[in-house]
């Protein structure tokens, strides 16, 4: 199971020493911060909005290097480091769809914008921000699949959420094999219509 | 009614109901095949740009589902990279696995600091040839002296001026000269060696 941002008092007064042990020279410090903030940057920040999982493993990989290298400029305000990796994870993300010109729609799709600023008495603002942006994409997914026909939504949800296999999902459909490849292809295509419609939609509405 | 799948990306999609067309039906295979791989963890590299559009798609909708882990030893290595990587560019310090600043430093001088000891070493060998002391050349010993008769020599004391009369007689004067350098020859194969 990865590790999960920091949530307990403790925890941020950890994460508030190795970040100063780290701001002091010793780039040492900040493993720990980057082995615990790995797998929600890549699950819930840069693999949603790349769908790629090689490009997704490059930007995690130059988002921790931009950390380490930038920690110095990084100021300590009594939460965690967690949002400031989250923004580069975000820009470079952006860096990959500007320079590959490829499907926009996808990271337009996921743009918004979870609140920066959490309670501070409950410092527990990493966990909650990666908690909202997973929240906030599975609504966007829920409301991309409730447009699209009721057989695709249950092909995406057998095949894609539930990792069924592909015979299984036919059985459950009372299709053949052949024809629920059929069915989770154009399922998909449907959905990506109509993710990107609402993506365009969301933006003139100045979302 | 069979459907016209050319446009995969930007065209209508079907209904559920309608009927696949042979091509249409190739393609789904062809991604549900692709789907299988990826969620096997073995993506393949290459594939055409609208299966990568639509495979982006599936895994987004898997991603915000929180189905897709990063595993543990992939995470560790890009932490590992991304230290490494960030060292390069900065003058802090680090230790364990990733290359501390100044081994990196080092590594980066090592080439010049080789170049720079082998140019010294040569330029030294150089002065050392031209400054050197040039060593005593051996004494060549004495031409051993040999008879005048195993010498190429003139043949003017065999004859001494020849008369005007006796001019046209060279064919004496030759094998005169002959047997006197036959006598030579003859010295010098029976000397066998001996110092004469």
């Amino acid at each position: 199971m990865a590790l999960e941002p920091a949530t307990s008092v403790t925890e941020l007064e950890q994460e508030q020493r190795q970040v100063e042990e780290a701001q002091a020279g010793n780039l040492d410090a900040m493993r720990p911060i980057l082995e615990r903030y790995a797998q929600p940057l890549y699950g819930t920040v840069i693999l949603p909005r790349l769908g790629d999982t090689a490009s997704a493993e490059e930007v995690l990989r130059d988002t921790l290097a931009t950390a380490v290298e930038k920690i110095r400029r990084f100021t300590w305000q009594g939460k965690s480091i967690y949002p400031w990796l989250r923004q580069i994870a975000i820009n470079k993300v952006y860096d990959v769809h500007r320079q590959s010109k490829r499907s926009r729609r996808l990271a337009d799709a996921m743009v918004h914008e979870v609140p920066m600023e959490t309670d501070p008495e409950t410092h527990a603002d990493a966990q909650l921000m990666a908690d909202q942006e997973r929240a906030s994409h599975r609504v966007r997914i829920d409301d991309a699949r409730v447009s699209i026909a009721e057989r695709y939504r249950q092909a995406i949800e057998l095949r894609l959420i539930q990792e069924l296999p592909r015979e299984d999902c036919a059985k459950k459909l009372g299709v053949t094999i052949g024809t629920f490849d059929v069915l989770l292809f154009r399922a998909v295509r449907a959905f990506r219509k109509q993710f990107g419609e609402r993506a365009e939609s969301g933006e003139s509405d100045g979302d | 009614m069979a459907t016209d799948d050319d446009d995969i990306l930007t065209g209508p999609v079907p209904k559920p109901e309608a009927e696949p067309t042979q091509s249409e039906r190739m393609k789904a295979k062809t991604f549900s095949e692709l789907v299988d791989k990826t969620l096997a963890g073995r993506t393949p590299p290459a594939m055409s740009a609208d299966d990568r559009a639509l495979l982006e798609v599936a895994t987004v909708i898997r991603a915000a589902s929180g189905n897709v882990e990063l595993p543990a030893a992939r995470r560790r290595s890009l932490v590992e990279d991304a230290l490494r990587q960030a060292i390069g560019g900065t003058g802090s310090q680090v230790s364990g696995s990733a290359v501390p600043i100044t081994r990196g430093r080092a590594r980066r001088w090592a080439p010049w600091a080789i170049a720079g000891g082998s140019t010294l070493v040569a330029a030294a060998a150089i002065l050392m040839l031209w400054l050197r002391v040039p060593p005593k050349m051996p004494e060549l010993p004495t031409q051993a002296s040999v008879p005048t008769e195993w010498k190429s020599r003139p043949t003017d004391p065999l004859f001494g001026p020849i008369a005007r009369e006796s001019a046209g007689d060279a064919t004496t004067r030759i094998d005169a000269i002959f047997a006197d350098r036959l006598d030579g020859y003859r010295g010098r194969r029976l000397a066998r060696g001996r110092k004469p």
